[in-house]
C-alpha cells in the first residue's frame, strides 16, 4: 500500500489545524503541512509539537512559494527546525536564492518541479542545472505541474528516468490552465498511469488536489487506482467504480 | 535521453570543410535571419506569453533571410481562452507593419491566429482543412518561436505525439524499418497539396507571381517535403539505441523516438541535409550539387532586380528568359542532387525511399 495523503493547504488553505480535523479517521497516511504563504510558516513552525500527527508515517513541509531575498535567513532558520524532525522540507527553486544558506537541509531538501509560469526548474534539462548547486537535494516531483508543461508526459518520463535516485515525494492533482489545482480528471489519471511504473511503491505521494472533507476520499482512491498496477494495465475496472 | 548519433553543433560548415566548399549565400542568410530574429524580438517584446507564441514560419524559420522576405507568422494559442488574444495578434501585425516588414501572403494561412486543439485532434478527416494540414506541418518543419516559446513547444510535442501513437505499424508491426508511416503521409500529403494548389494559385491570380512561386515551389518547397522524409528516416537511421529498444520493447513506447523527432526536426532543412549527408557519408559530389544549386537559389532571390523579375514572370514569357534559365539550371541540379542522396547514396535510404516513397 502506497504511503498516501494530503497538503494542508489543498483542504484548508492556510489553516492547517483544520485540514487535520479533516484528514482524521480517512485512509491517509501521510500529510505535507502547507506554509505556501510566508506569513504562515513561523505559526507552523510554532505549533508542531502540539500537532496530533499520530496517524501519519510521513510528514513533510511545504516552505513558502515565494518570499523577498532579505528574508531567506529567516525562513531557512524557521525550516531548520523542520529538517532537525528528520522531515523533509519541499522548496519551490526560485525560493533558492543563496543555495549554501540551504546545503546543510541536504536530503531533506526536496525541489519541486515548477508549472509553465516559472522560468526555471520545470524541465528535466532545467532541473539538472539546479541539483548540480544543490547536489545533496532531492526532487518532490509534481505530476500535475509537469503534465502542465508537457501534457505528452513525455517530459515526466525523462525527469524521474534522469532524478530516480533523488526521487523522494510526489505531488499529485490536476492542474488546470489557470495554473490552480482541481481533483484529477479522466485525462490527469490517464497521464498519471502512463508514469506510474516510474513512481516506486515506497515514495510518499501528497494530493494537492482542493477538495472538500466529502470528496477527499474518493480522491484518494482515484490517485491510488492511477498509480496502481491496474491502473497501468486498464484492465481492471474505471476508476470511477471506485467512487461511486 | 541519450546522446543522439546527430548531435553536430555546425553542420553546415563542416560539410563545407568536408568537401573543401564555401556557400555565401546560405551564410549570409543565415547570418541576415540571425539579426532579423533579434529585430523581430525587440519589436514584439512582451507580446507573447506561455499560452500564446509568437512563432514564425517560411524563410526566416529556415534562416534563408534575404532582402524581400516577408515574413509569415502566427499568434499559437495553447491555453486558456482570452479574448485580449486577438488584440495581441492585432498589436504584432501592426508593429511589423511599422518596421516595414512586408505582409504575409494573401492566403489568410498566417498573420492571425492559431489554437493549438485543430492543429492536434484534426488530423485527416475532412475537417483536417488545407489552412490546419499547413499550419501543422509547417510548425514541425520550419518553424520558431520569438519571445515566449512554450505553447509553440508544448504543441509540437503533442503533434509528435499523436502522429506517433496511432501509427500501429511504426509499434508492433514487423517490418525491419521502424519510420513513422502516419507522419510521413502527412507530409506527402501536404507536399502534394503544395504542387496543385501551385496550379490553382496560377488560374486565381492570372499567372501573377508565377515564376517566383515555381522557383520556391522547385527549391525551398521541395527542400522541407526532402528533409521532412529525411526526417522520418532518420527514425531508422539515426535515433539511438534506447528509443529503439523503446518501441519495440514490451510498451512499444514511441517516447524515445517522439525525442528524437523533436530534437531531430528543431534543426532547419538545410541543417537536417547536411547531418544526413555527413553521418551518412554520403559522396562529396552529391552534397555539393544540393548545396550549391541551394546557394544559388538564395543568391537570385537575394538580388531584388532577379526576385522582380521572377515575380512579375508569367507562365507566356518562359520561353527565351534567361532569369528563368539560371532558375532551371539550379534547379534541376538540385533535382539530381536529391536523387542522387535518395536513390544512390546509401543502400538503407535508397530502401527507404523505395519502401516508403514510392508505393
Amino acid at each position: 500500500m502506497r504511503i498516501m495523503g494530503f497538503s494542508t493547504g489543498a483542504l484548508a488553505y492556510g489553516d492547517f489545524r483544520r485540514a487535520l480535523e479533516m484528514l482524521k479517521n480517512k485512509k491517509t497516511n501521510a500529510v505535507e503541512l502547507s506554509a505556501l504563504r510566508e506569513h504562515e510558516l513561523a505559526p507552523l513552525v510554532d505549533a508542531l509539537d502540539s500537532l496530533d500527527l499520530s496517524d501519519f508515517k510521513y510528514v513533510s513541509v511545504h516552505s513558502p512559494s515565494s518570499f523577498d531575498k532579505a528574508h531567506e535567513s529567516e525562513v531557512v532558520a524557521l525550516l531548520g527546525k523542520v529538517v532537525a524532525r528528520n522531515w523533509p522540507v519541499v522548496a519551490h527553486p526560485n525560493t533558492i536564492y543563496t543555495p549554501s544558506k540551504w546545503n546543510s537541509f541536504a536530503g531533506l531538501l526536496l525541489l519541486e518541479n515548477m508549472d509553465k509560469r516559472s522560468l526555471e526548474g520545470r524541465t528535466a534539462l532545467e532541473l539538472s542545472t539546479l541539483f548540480t548547486t544543490l547536489p545533496r537535494a532531492g526532487l518532490c516531483f509534481d505530476a500535475g505541474h509537469c503534465r502542465q508543461v508537457d501534457s505528452t508526459m513525455n517530459e515526466a518520463y525523462a525527469i524521474l528516468s534522469q532524478f530516480r535516485n533523488r526521487l523522494k515525494q510526489v505531488h499529485i492533482s490536476e492542474v488546470n490552465s489557470r495554473s490552480t489545482h482541481d481533483p484529477l480528471s479522466g485525462a490527469a489519471i490517464r497521464a498519471l498511469e502512463q508514469i506510474s511504473h516510474l513512481i516506486p511503491e515506497n515514495v510518499p505521494v501528497i494530493l494537492e488536489s482542493v477538495v472538500g472533507e466529502d470528496e477527499l476520499e474518493a480522491e484518494i482512491c482515484k490517485a491510488r487506482y492511477a498509480l496502481s498496477s491496474a491502473g497501468q494495465s486498464r484492465q481492471a475496472e474505471p476508476f470511477y467504480a471506485f467512487v461511486g | 535521453m541519450t546522446t543522439e548519433k546527430s548531435a553536430l553543433t555546425d553542420p553546415i560548415g563542416m560539410l563545407e570543410s568536408r568537401v573543401s566548399r564555401r556557400w555565401p549565400s546560405i551564410k549570409e542568410a543565415r547570418a541576415k535571419a540571425h539579426q532579423t530574429t533579434l529585430r523581430l524580438g525587440k519589436i514584439t517584446a512582451g507580446q507573447s506569453s506561455t499560452d500564446a507564441s509568437f512563432v514564425v514560419f517560411g524563410s526566416l524559420a529556415r534562416r534563408e533571410w534575404t532582402s524581400k522576405s516577408d515574413v509569415d507568422w502566427t499568434l499559437l494559442i495553447d491555453g486558456q481562452a482570452d479574448y485580449q488574444h486577438l488584440a495581441i495578434a492585432q498589436e504584432i501585425a501592426t508593429r511589423l507593419l511599422k518596421d516595414k516588414f512586408a505582409e504575409p501572403g494573401t492566403t489568410g494561412i498566417f498573420g492571425n491566429m492559431t489554437f493549438s486543439h485543430d492543429l492536434i485532434h484534426k488530423i485527416g478527416g475532412r475537417d483536417d482543412t488545407n489552412e490546419n494540414t499547413t499550419r501543422r506541418i509547417l510548425l514541425l518543419l520550419e518553424s520558431i518561436a520569438i519571445g515566449k516559446p512554450e505553447s509553440r513547444e508544448r504543441v509540437r510535442r503533442l503533434i509528435l505525439k499523436e502522429y506517433l501513437i496511432v501509427d500501429h505499424g511504426f509499434r508492433f508491426g514487423s517490418l525491419p524499418f521502424k519510420v513513422p508511416r502516419v507522419l510521413l503521409n502527412d507530409l506527402a500529403r501536404y507536399w502534394r497539396t503544395v504542387t496543385v494548389d501551385f496550379v490553382e494559385k496560377q488560374r486565381r491570380q492570372g499567372g501573377q507571381g508565377w515564376g517566383l512561386r515555381n522557383a520556391k515551389l522547385r527549391m525551398s518547397r521541395k527542400l522541407i517535403f526532402a528533409t521532412g522524409l529525411l526526417s522520418c528516416f532518420s527514425c531508422d537511421l539515426l535515433a539511438d539505441r534506447s528509443a529503439r529498444k523503446q518501441l519495440t520493447g514490451p510498451d512499444h513506447s514511441t517516447i524515445g523516438m517522439e525525442e528524437h523527432l523533436r530534437n531531430f526536426m528543431s534543426r532547419t532543412p538545410l541543417e537536417i541535409l547536411a547531418i544526413i549527408l555527413l553521418e551518412l557519408k554520403i559522396k562529396n559530389s552529391t552534397a555539393i550539387k544540393l548545396f550549391s544549386s541551394y546557394d544559388a537559389f538564395l543568391r537570385l532571390l537575394n538580388d531584388s532586380t532577379k526576385r522582380n523579375h521572377l515575380k512579375k514572370l508569367t507562365p507566356d514569357n518562359i520561353p527565351g528568359d534567361k532569369i528563368f534559365g539560371e532558375v532551371r539550371e539550379f534547379s534541376r541540379q538540385f533535382q539530381d542532387g536529391l536523387t542522387a542522396l535518395f536513390f544512390q547514396g546509401n543502400s538503407r535510404l535508397r530502401d527507404l525511399i523505395t519502401f516508403y516513397g514510392v508505393f
